[in-house]
């Protein structure tokens, strides 16, 4: 039994191919280019008129674990307001800014993403992040663990421990919680706030005795020789301060040239220069990351209106909480490990700040020459919801509707910002770059985000029409491991989707002193703490997919 | 047979440290160091050979009958509740998914209890810490309410008093001080390090309304006026400390005006924040409560109580509550679902019930349906959310026996309607 997809445009970048005509195959759940001899046609569609690409990936997605309950609580008017019926094979849910489960899984599908990823799991909260991903149903998922403020590696880090014991810490991390990468969110920032302290630069020594860049230079080498195909994913120090774009450009060399991700960066962008003394130093950044091979970015995009902030940054949630929109925040220290602070704001085109984050947000999209090493994000929630990833993508194809909406944003805004004078328009080819091919190559994800031979037949097929954001917004098919699921923007079938996991190789004689640390000072043993495949599939409900690490 | 590593999941603390001995017809918890404890390892002893079996209006009767019937009267209901809750994350997904299937109603049975936390959040936020963080980080802890002590009776061993800590010395003997009314009775301690405060005021809730007043006013207490000034020295003693912990349980306040006196515990903490670390520990989740809401909120996006009359879900408090829709004959059919203890039996009602229940439970003669199942964490494996809403412990499965799992129950139920 195959499937036929015929006379469509093929954009596969994994594959330099670019709006080529080309037929291609689904059999049993893959991408064939030439119909096997023992397989029949059962199903054909025509698509001609029609672009096709490979399922989109989010790599930066808050969509489960505790911060997100925590928002969800927070936002009863607008769960209220945007609510989802269900039909016979949909379940109904609520909410815009933060989604329930089944209905972020949904959407996601509607708009031809086929796996998505939560760059916040604490460990000791893997647990639930990982069960309100499996009731996130459609798209396949994975995690990033968070270290880098928790108290075993930062007292590894200060009494000077091995590189080799570090790493098999990290290692033996990402298989207690079954993430696919480790993220570090202000490196000793969270753990200083515990202090009281209240701000945390870069190579200031924190009340556990180390800097951040020591954190960078140790995790992110710790990654690199386990052969985790996801760099360390940095949340870097001093989100939304003014000036903040300096730590930006030193937590980049803390790497010390092995790769890294700077993740939603627009927040790290940031000059003091002017009236306001906040401006834009998306200049600064774009050129650190051109001349950075290195480095890699996603924006978080700010779009206006209601949305909520949901962050491990305990530190600078609270240093914002007076922006609060409504004005409600919560803190929350956690664990040991890190912390989370949640706080609703509302981005407004007629507040100077927020005017101008929206438009070094696109400044840093435009000036990023390598669409490889720049990803689309919009830090759901925190920049705004994921659903606004089609007027995204209209803004940076689209130069004559960028410079409209630009026109009517604060004008004091529009005087510190060259968006303007930015001729570059966005490709389809570049688009699919950075939502699929660049994302599964940076994740790891081999047989995902291409149409090549043997690839994983997730598809998605989108009808040629003017309106780019109605385009991505509602795709004429999306194929999920070639089950066709998504039928003109609306769900026709729904599909469970698996856990991205990497096990990296790592002496297991760690658990020894793991053990004495969890007995000494833990509340919960660490036989429990890890959650092995066989829970993820029987209680958890997700079934985990492991992905080869290659060791250096 | 011995297993280590146990999960208790009878108060919200979920200790984990239990060694369990399971033989043919008992469960004993070999290192418990409190009688309390105990109880519902006791109850989950019975003789394998010796399961209840179903029934449908007191008569046995075989699971399939038992399914069939309980799916007969939920179609044949026009607002059914769903309740009890007193189960595991699986059990409760599917008691969602229920709900939603049936248009019905769905809240915890201390649904009342739960709500002034979670309306504080709505409202205001919170400034919260874990078992973890407040067994390392705090040197000085406030307890509102010496009750607490024996409703979380491993709280000062699992996080007060820590053989060591990964802070100073000051976090392995924390300054410990009760802070209760006079008009509780007077409470022993085995721990002669708490300062234990029983103040010359009519209630705690009036205690917390004066300390809050010192926190956000400039109060000069009369002279005889001696709860001001013990309280004007908690706040210094907050001042003075590093990492100070406010613990309460809401249900032990009184819950007519609990959400007012948590919103002051609140505003007292994000007050005392811009000067020191001050953080809240809320205490409860003793029958699954902290279970269930998470589950509810992840699926629907909005916490319990939650109705589905309209085809999406809907918070609303007041409308659904469950305890009083039982009260005032607002629903037609009930659904209980309740799997840790013998003891949590539903509420008194003459409408239809369905009970999906502990195996040692003693139902009521009116009971129309009731489907003994397994009990997580003993028969059945499951999870469970912690107290402070960000652990969730693995229950393993630690017996064989036929007992059907109640998340198959709940879902052949759904299946067939």
């Amino acid at each position: 039994m195959a499937i036929k997809l015929t006379g469509g445009e093929i954009y596969d970048p994994a594959h330099q191919i670019d709006g080529k005509q080309q037929d291609i195959y689904i059999v049993d759940g893959k991408i064939t280019h030439t119909l096997p001899d023992n397989q029949k046609v059962t199903e054909t569609h025509d698509l001609s008129n029609c672009i096709v690409m490979a399922g989109a990936i989010d790599l930066h997605t808050h969509i489960g674990g505790g911060k997100v309950n925590i928002a969800r609580t927070m936002m009863l008017d607008d769960q209220h307001q945007h609510p989802h019926p269900g039909n016979h094979i949909c379940h109904s849910g609520n909410g815009h800014a933060v989604p329930s489960t089944f209905t972020a899984g949904y959407r996601y599908a509607e708009m031809g993403y086929t796996a998505c990823f939560e760059p916040a799991v604490l460990p000791v909260n893997a647990r639930q992040a990982h069960m309100e991903m499996a009731d996130t149903p459609m798209v396949d998922k994975g995690g990033y663990v968070l270290l880098g403020n928790d108290d075993f590696s930062l007292s590894m880090i200060q009494s000077g421990a091995s590189q080799s014991a570090i790493n098999d810490y990290v290692a033996w991390i990402l298989h207690a919680s079954q993430c696919i990468g480790i993220k570090v969110v202000n490196a000793g920032g969270i753990h200083a706030f515990k202090f009281n302290k209240r701000r945390l630069d870069v190579d200031e020594t924190s009340p556990a005795g180390v800097t951040p860049r020591d954190i960078i230079k140790k995790l992110s080498r710790a990654v690199h020789e386990l052969g985790v195909p996801h760099p360390l994913h940095v949340h870097a120090s001093n989100l939304g301060i003014p000036g903040n774009f300096k730590s930006t450009i030193e937590t980049m060399a803390a790497a010390e040239g092995l790769p890294i991700h700077l993740t939603h960066i627009q927040f790290h962008s940031y000059g003091a220069e002017g009236d306001f003394n906040f401006s834009s130093a998306a200049c600064e950044i774009a050129e650190a990351i051109n001349s950075t091979p290195n480095v890699t970015a996603d924006v978080g995009q700010i779009m206006f209106g209601q949305t909520i902030t949901t962050s491990g940054d305990t530190m600078m949630q609270y240093f914002g909480y007076e922006h609060a929109h409504p004005k409600k925040w919560t803190v929350m220290d956690i664990e040991c490990e890190a912390g989370c602070g949640v706080v609703p704001f509302k981005y407004r085109d007629k507040s100077f700040v927020n005017a101008l984050q929206w438009a070094i947000g696109l400044e840093i999209f435009l000036q990023v020459n390598d669409p490889w090493r720049v990803f689309l994000t919009t830090d759901h929630p925190n920049g705004a919801p994921f659903t606004s990833y089609p007027h995204l993508i209209k803004l940076l194809m689209n130069r004559s509707f960028r410079n409209d909406a630009f026109s009517i944003i604060h004008a004091e805004a529009q005087k510190m910002s060259n968006l303007a004078s930015m001729e570059r328009e966005y490709s389809l080819y570049e688009i699919a770059i950075m939502t699929r091919a660049a994302p599964a190559k940076i994740l790891g994800l081999s047989d995902h985000g291409h149409l090549g031979e043997g690839a994983t037949a997730n598809v998605t097929i989108y009808r040629k029409q003017d309106d780019i954001e109605r385009m991505f917004a509602k795709p004429a098919l999306v194929f999920k491991n070639g089950n066709l699921v998504v039928r003109d923007g609306e769900v026709i079938e729904t599909v469970r989707g698996v856990t991205h996991v990497v096990k990296p190789e790592y002496d297991k004689s760690i658990e020894k002193s793991l053990t004495k640390y969890f007995d000494d000072y833990q509340t919960i043993s660490l036989p429990n703490f890890k959650i092995s495949n066989d829970e993820m599939a029987e209680c958890i409900g997700s079934e985990v997919k492991i992905h080869p690490c290659t060791q250096s | 047979m011995q297993f280590e590593h146990v999960t208790c999941p009878h108060c919200g603390i979920l200790c984990d440290d239990l060694s369990v001995e399971v033989s043919e017809s008992t469960v004993t918890p070999l290192n418990v160091l409190h009688s309390q404890c105990t109880k519902a390892f006791q109850q989950a002893g019975f003789d394998n050979a010796n399961l209840p079996t179903p029934q449908i209006d007191g008569k046995e009767s075989t699971l399939q009958m038992a399914i069939e019937k309980a799916v007969s009267i939920l179609k044949n209901s026009s607002q059914p509740l769903i309740s009890g809750l007193i189960a595991d994350v699986q059990a409760c997904r599917e008691a969602v998914a229920l709900t939603e299937k049936v248009r019905g109603v769905i809240d915890h049975a201390n649904g009342p209890a739960s709500r002034p936390n979670i309306a504080v959040m709505q409202r205001h936020g919170k400034v919260k810490t874990t078992l973890a963080e407040a067994r390392n980080r705090a040197d000085n802890i406030i307890i509102f309410g010496s009750e607490i002590l024996d409703r979380f009776p491993r709280l000062m061993d699992r996080v007060l008093e820590p053989n060591q800590s990964l802070g100073s010395e000051n976090t392995v003997n924390k300054k410990i001080t009760i802070i209760e009314s006079q008009a509780q009775p007077e409470k022993k301690f085995k721990q002669n390090n708490i300062n234990y405060l029983r103040l010359d005021a009519p209630n705690l809730e009036s205690i917390i309304q004066i300390l809050e007043l010192i926190v956000h006013t400039d109060i000069t207490p009369d002279e005889d006026d001696n709860v001001t000034k013990k309280l004007l020295s908690i706040h210094q003693q907050i001042l003075d400390s590093q990492y100070s912990v406010l613990i309460w349980s809401t249900g032990l306040l009184n819950i007519a005006s609990a959400e007012q006196t948590i919103q002051s515990i609140s505003q007292i903490m994000k007050s005392l924040m811009k000067q020191v670390r001050c953080v809240g520990l809320p205490l409860g989740g003793s029958k699954g409560e902290i279970t269930a809401n998470q589950v509810v909120t992840w699926q629907t996006g909005v916490p319990l109580p939650v109705g589905f009359m309209g085809g999406t879900p809907v918070h609303d408090p007041l409308l659904y509550n469950g305890v009083d829709m039982l009260k005032n004959n607002e629903a037609d059919a009930l659904v209980w679902l309740s799997t840790y203890s013998s003891d949590d039996i539903p509420p008194n009602t003459d409408i239809a019930k369905i009970v999906i229940g502990h195996p040692g439970m003693k139902v009521s003669k009116n009971t129309s349906v009731f489907i003994p199942v397994g009990i997580p964490g003993i028969d059945t494996r499951g999870l469970a959310c912690r107290t402070d809403s960000v652990a969730t412990l693995p229950l393993q499965k630690i017996r064989n026996n036929d007992l059907p799992v109640a998340s198959d129950v709940l879902n052949k139920m759904i299946e067939m309607l």
